[in-house]
């Protein structure tokens, strides 16, 4: 801090910082507070304390399947977003001097709302394809996490020791064994950053999925969705638990890997 | 082969899907929304406008996504300017609450407050308990949820688009203008404030573009009567299956949002040659 600074705007800063954090924070805490209340109902502050409604969830095939779905179609999107997103990165550190308008055009769908772009895919898959299945919500989501991938790897390309390929190249190697001993090891820390962002991304995902969706074709958030709009239970919040609990997770991971701080204010 | 090969080679397979999945779909919907029975016709455009109930689906979303943006302005300057003064560790903690949040599905953050919102939830009954709402008083189905749902959502993209800025300031000048005899507040009003506009300016074209298109949050905290653009697209599409009102729709929504996006691009690029 500034020295200085006045002793009422520290105290005014503290207690600023805990109201935010429990703005940010309420939903969470809400509904994981519900998913473990014993009342039939939806209550908050829970009333007892019992687990009966992650046995019913689990129980549940409905939440199961939905589950296994986004699982999958997660790790699939992570490995599709990384491939593209960091031959991409590596394309566009390389084409630094024609790369701006290329990188904008990469990195667009982080700032064109999914919907404009999901209502356009659901009508050229029908036309093409006619019902929506597994691969249609898998080209969706990697459009979406693609662009994490590429920030994130351009940001760690960017900060690498460009001398060390020239190096390679003097040294004989050939164009694939640079890419593979040299730059490939130098966009890892990116990568990985990324590859954590493209599966939460893909995890979480409502919009696309929500559009794409049919009676076969339900992810988990979409499961929730249909529940809120149709009738809430403490399932729903049991389930939404284990969803905020694998964010929890994989950011830990990132954390304890990377740092947060490296990626988040970048 | 020669590097700039190599380049568009690494290129070409990110550039193909976004082609494929991203640009030919933006084309479609936008054909579509001039699409007719015989040929290309302004129709649906007409039906929008001309109708007592959609021009004002657009102003709610419009005036919504304004309140929204201001709020996450208001909160989120104070909050990232906390969080690029304080002790590394410190701001580590503040990082998590503000990305944990933002990394949970927005169907859940929306969850929690229905719970929150609702007749017997934590806010309405406690209100009542003070005598400060009446019986039948209740947060859920009205503007004010959405505003308070959607803050929620959108204020971690203020945040961290403003301590991107914040971090590189040199405190160094702040301590200028306090040896100069600036006050506190003056310093953060004619130093600070000036010099975070840039993230201020991305934050705010951020939160409102993504207020005035998500429906997740709209949809159920505001329920059917209280309908926003995007939640009309949505409906449009699932239950109606009028595509080409959806997509009509959808490209309001598009220009809209080119115009707030096409200066500032342009605004962006000019430093940079």
């Amino acid at each position: 801090m500034v020295r200085a600074v006045p002793g009422w705007v520290r105290i005014g800063a503290w207690i600023f910082v805990l109201l935010a954090a429990l703005f940010l924070l309420a939903p969470l805490i809400v509904v994981m507070g519900v998913s473990v209340s014993e009342a039939q109902f939806i209550a908050f502050p829970p009333k007892g304390f019992s687990l009966r409604w992650y046995e019913k969830a689990l129980n549940s095939p409905a939440y199961v399947d939905a589950f296994w779905l986004s699982l999958r179609l997660a790790a699939l999107v992570t490995v599709s977003a990384c491939i593209l997103g960091g031959a991409a990165a590596i394309g566009l550190s390389r084409a630094r001097r024609s790369g701006g308008v290329v990188e904008t055009f990469f990195l667009s769908p982080l700032v064109l709302p999914s919907i404009i772009f999901a209502i356009g895919l659901l009508m050229v898959w029908s036309a093409i394809f006619g019902p929506t299945s597994f691969h249609a919500l898998w080209l969706a989501h990697t459009v979406v996490a693609l662009p994490y991938v590429i920030r994130t790897t351009l940001a760690v390309l960017a900060e690498r020791d460009p001398h060390l390929e020239e190096a390679a190249r003097t040294m004989g190697a050939t164009r694939l064994q640079r890419l593979w001993f040299v730059t490939l090891p130098q966009c890892r820390p990116g990568l990985l950053a990324g590859a954590f962002f493209a599966f939460n991304i893909s995890f979480d995902e409502a919009v696309l999925s929500l559009f794409l969706r049919n009676p076969n074709l339900v992810t988990l958030p979409v499961q929730i969705y249909g529940q809120l709009e149709f009738s809430p239970d403490p399932t729903v919040a049991a389930v939404s638990t284990l969803m905020i609990l694998i964010t929890v997770a994989l950011m830990l991971i990132l954390e304890r890997m990377l740092g947060l701080t490296r990626f988040a204010s970048g | 082969m020669t590097d700039r090969r190599e380049t568009w080679l690494l290129l070409s397979p990110g550039l193909v899907l976004l082609v494929v999945a991203f640009l030919l779909p933006i084309a479609r919907m936008l054909v579509l929304s001039v699409q007719g029975p015989d040929g290309t016709t302004l129709v649906h455009f007409n039906r929008f406008f001309q109708d007592a109930y959609y021009p004002l689906v657009l102003w709610r979303t419009v005036y919504l996504s304004a309140i929204i943006t201001l709020i996450c302005m208001v909160i989120g300057f104070p909050l990232a300017y906390i969080m690029a003064r304080s002790t590394p560790r410190i701001r580590l903690w503040l990082v998590i609450m503000v990305i944990l949040p933002l990394m949970t599905s927005v169907v859940v953050r929306t969850f929690g407050w229905m719970v929150l919102l609702g007749r017997s939830g934590l806010i309405a009954s406690s209100l009542r308990d003070l005598g400060l709402a009446g019986r039948s008083f209740q947060l859920m189905q009205t503007e004010t949820a959405i505003t308070l749902g959607m803050v929620q959502v959108l204020l971690p993209f203020m945040v961290l688009s403003l301590l991107g800025v914040l971090v590189r300031l040199d405190p160094r000048l702040e301590e200028a203008a306090r040896t100069m005899g600036c006050s506190f507040l003056q310093t953060l009003r004619t130093v600070v404030l000036p010099l975070a506009a840039p993230g201020l300016l991305a934050g705010s074209i951020l939160v409102f573009t993504l207020s005035a298109s998500s429906f997740v949050t709209p949809s159920l905290l505001g329920g059917a009567r209280i309908e926003m653009l995007a939640g009309s697209i949505y409906k449009n599409v699932t239950q109606t299956l009028d595509w080409n009102f959806a997509a009509a729709q959808a490209v309001i929504l598009f220009a809209g949002i080119a115009a707030l996006l096409i200066p500032y691009l342009k605004l962006g690029a000019r430093p940079h040659g």
